[in-house]
């Protein structure tokens, strides 16, 4: 880890994003997020950009909490702990 | 990149191990506690996919083994693979309080500094604003992807998109599983 430390204070980058890396952000992410992909695509800032990214995630990470929450519930109406087994077990195939 | 599909299959068969050493462990769990286990075990499962090859993944998993139950887990996720890797990860979270503490001083001491020097000669351009920006937006984006706080900004970038091809991955399983489940309960078809 201190490697990559002193490699990043040669390359110069500090805490800003160079031209290049939006660009390959920005074309990477269009294919992951729908709203980007409907914007005109090389006028999107890098501000803009990492908005969408980070609100995508909070998004993401918001949905595994919802989807937990509804998991545990659904779990906790079948009774013993082998019927849950058996059910997931039997959803996997 | 590897084939979503495939990427699905190592995630559920993870998650399902650890969600039965979850209820080995602890037979009978409240509502609050199984909704912790299922998030954990999916946490971890979609993390050890990826493994050695992304910062983020050692992050969270160092993150998770704070807690011992939760390392009883991820040592039985990881069980055949090497055991070089676990030890990183057990270090890193036994190291990482103490490395993210010295940075947070350290880092607010410079903004400090640097907040005096701009004060006297303060320039308001379009350019200055659209950098702020930026910065301001890396470091939320710092604060959401895990380790992201220790990364510089090309390594962060590179981490971000496998760390949300990795939490759709989760999202889609879950739901899939969320979904069958509930139909499942509500009008259950063949008996198992």
């Amino acid at each position: 880890m201190s490697g990559r430390r002193s490699r990043q204070s040669s390359e110069g980058t500090s805490s800003r994003i160079s031209d290049d890396q939006i660009i390959e952000l920005v074309s990477k992410l269009q294919q992951l997020l729908p709203e980007i992909r409907n914007r005109r695509s090389n006028k999107a800032s890098a501000s803009k950009v990492l908005q969408e990214t980070c609100n995508y995630i909070r998004n993401l990470h918001k949905e595994v909490d919802d989807l937990s929450d509804r998991l545990s519930q659904l779990l906790s109406t079948i009774d013993a702990d082998s019927p849950e087994a058996a059910i997931i077990r039997s959803l996997i195939m | 990149m590897r084939n979503p599909s495939s990427l699905k299959q190592e995630f559920l068969k993870k998650w399902i191990k650890g969600l039965q050493i979850c209820s080995a462990t602890k037979k009978k769990m409240s509502i609050m506690e199984r909704r912790k286990a299922i998030k954990v075990s999916a946490d971890i499962a979609m993390a050890s996919t990826r493994k050695s090859t992304t910062y983020w993944s050692h992050a969270l998993m160092a993150n998770a083994s704070k807690d011992d139950t939760n390392k009883i887990i991820i040592e039985n996720i990881l069980g055949n693979d090497d055991d070089n890797s676990k030890r990183i990860i057990f270090k890193k979270a036994s190291m990482g309080i103490s490395m993210s503490q010295k940075r947070i001083v350290r880092s607010k001491k410079i903004v400090r500094n640097s907040c005096k020097i701009s004060r006297r000669a303060r320039k308001i351009s379009p350019s200055t604003i659209a950098k702020k920006l930026v910065k301001k937006r890396t470091q939320v984006l710092k604060s959401l992807v895990p380790g992201g706080e220790y990364m510089d900004d090309a390594s962060l970038i590179k981490e971000t998109l496998d760390y949300i091809i990795s939490l759709r991955v989760q999202v889609d399983v879950m739901r899939h599983l969320a979904n069958n489940a509930s139909h499942e309960i509500n009008d259950p078809k063949t008996s198992s």
